[in-house]
């Protein structure tokens, strides 16, 4: 098991609870999240970029 | 105060993120201190409350470390109150003999000084490599080469020891020269060193669920009259063990079972984050439930994520001192609108 630094782009939704399951589902694509966080936010596009560390 | 039921404020500053008040040496801690005044539990994670050689403790602040916080936020996981926990702690086999000496003296002082119960120490049985690392947004981060090493440790300390809370000290690589660490130490920043530690107390409640928090085994610097008092606590002794040690002796239990002690995310009236650090996971989680979240201004962070931008309802306010101001009129049942100096009229244009 090993830790990896990753980068993804989600769209924004409104709910926050939605916007929440749905980054923890990309990031599982990847491995185990071990910590995440919203790190920017396109208007425009309405897509929230997050930067995580996942396990794998 | 009368209260129909106890009143909890969760205090959230994210490590690693430069936040201006919090991302230092435990210069958040008169935050917590002063907002556990205006509230029953004040629940804060350990990147609020360790300021290496100095810390605080209270009945009221329950220490959380961040893995932790985030399931208690998404209502997975309740907090169970502790008289005391049995701490194990956890040496890099890395450390250098002398700096060892210097940890466990710490721990025998803090069994002698303070009454904590820290039942054994374990040297893993590799190095376990840590590599400081910059992401992209300007935040820290970091990578464990072996987690195995960390992993087996901790398990022994349970299983052998019977321990239920964990301090990891792991050796960081030594910087005396970059402009990162300068920075840091005149309070300006971000803490290169923050987003390694979480990594390693996270990996270790998420796989063992119990209270884990994490210090560094670093060289001392050498002395410089011009650290900030924000970074100095950092420069104050050989370790930064015992803000770790006293935050973990009554750190509450992690559980799954509710009873009357149990505390749990719908327990929560408040939150309270800095303004432009909303995208974590325990504040989306605490976004989606009926709480108060309380926005502050004036602790800025390398981040650009406000409330705004998420769609988030918050209250935003100034400064701490603010907050605080709105928490005791939420804990009193009093509309903040009415506080203002101008309150509009309920009367529709044409009643």
């Amino acid at each position: 098991m090993t830790t990896h630094f990753i980068s993804a782009e989600i769209d924004l939704t409104a709910n926050p609870l939605t916007l929440k399951q749905e980054i923890e589902k990309r990031l599982q694509e990847e491995g185990k999240p071990l910590r995440w966080a919203i790190t920017a936010v396109d208007e425009e596009k309405q897509k929230v970029k997050v930067e995580a560390i996942v396990t794998k | 105060m009368a209260s129909r039921k106890p009143y909890f404020t969760v205090l959230i500053i994210p490590t690693g993120i430069g936040a201006t008040i919090g991302g230092y040496a435990g210069d958040a801690l008169p935050v917590a201190k002063a907002i556990a005044q205006v509230c029953d539990h004040l629940i804060t994670h350990p990147n609020v409350m360790n300021g290496a050689s100095l810390y605080w403790w209270a009945d009221n602040i329950e220490y959380v470390e961040g893995y932790a916080l985030d399931k208690f936020a998404s209502g997975e996981w309740g907090l169970q109150p502790v008289r005391q926990n049995r701490i194990g702690i956890i040496f890099d086999q890395s450390i250098e003999k002398e700096l060892l000496y210097r940890h466990i003296q710490v721990a025998d002082g803090i069994r002698a000084t303070l009454g904590i119960e820290v039942v054994d120490y374990i040297i893993t049985d590799e190095a376990v490599g840590v590599e400081l690392k910059i992401a992209p947004s300007g935040t820290s981060w970091g990578t464990i080469n072996n987690q195995g090493t960390l992993l087996r440790a901790a398990e022994k300390l349970i299983r052998e020891k019977g321990v239920n809370a964990l301090a990891v000290v792991a050796r960081f690589p030594d910087d005396t020269g970059s402009q990162t660490l300068q920075n840091y130490r005149y309070g300006k920043g971000v803490d290169a060193l923050a987003g390694a530690e979480a990594i390693i107390s996270h990996l270790l409640v998420r796989q063992f669920q119990i209270p884990c928090a994490h210090s560094p085994a670093l060289s001392p610097l050498p002395l410089d009259i011009s650290v900030s008092p924000k970074a100095v606590a950092e420069e104050l002794g050989f370790t930064f063990l015992p803000c770790v040690l006293v935050g973990l002796s009554r750190a509450p239990q992690y559980t799954q079972s509710r009873n009357p002690y149990s505390f749990w995310a719908d327990d929560v009236d408040s939150v309270v984050i800095p303004i432009n650090a909303c995208g974590g996971s325990s504040i989306l989680s605490f976004a989606a439930k009926d709480v108060l979240i309380i926005a502050v201004e004036e602790n800025q962070t390398v981040l650009d994520v406000t409330p705004e931008k998420l769609g988030l309802s918050v209250v935003r306010v100034k400064s701490y001192l603010e907050a605080i101001g709105v928490i005791v009129a939420h804990r009193g049942g009093i509309s903040l609108q009415s506080l203002q100096p101008n309150l509009p009229s309920l009367f529709h244009q044409n009643p």
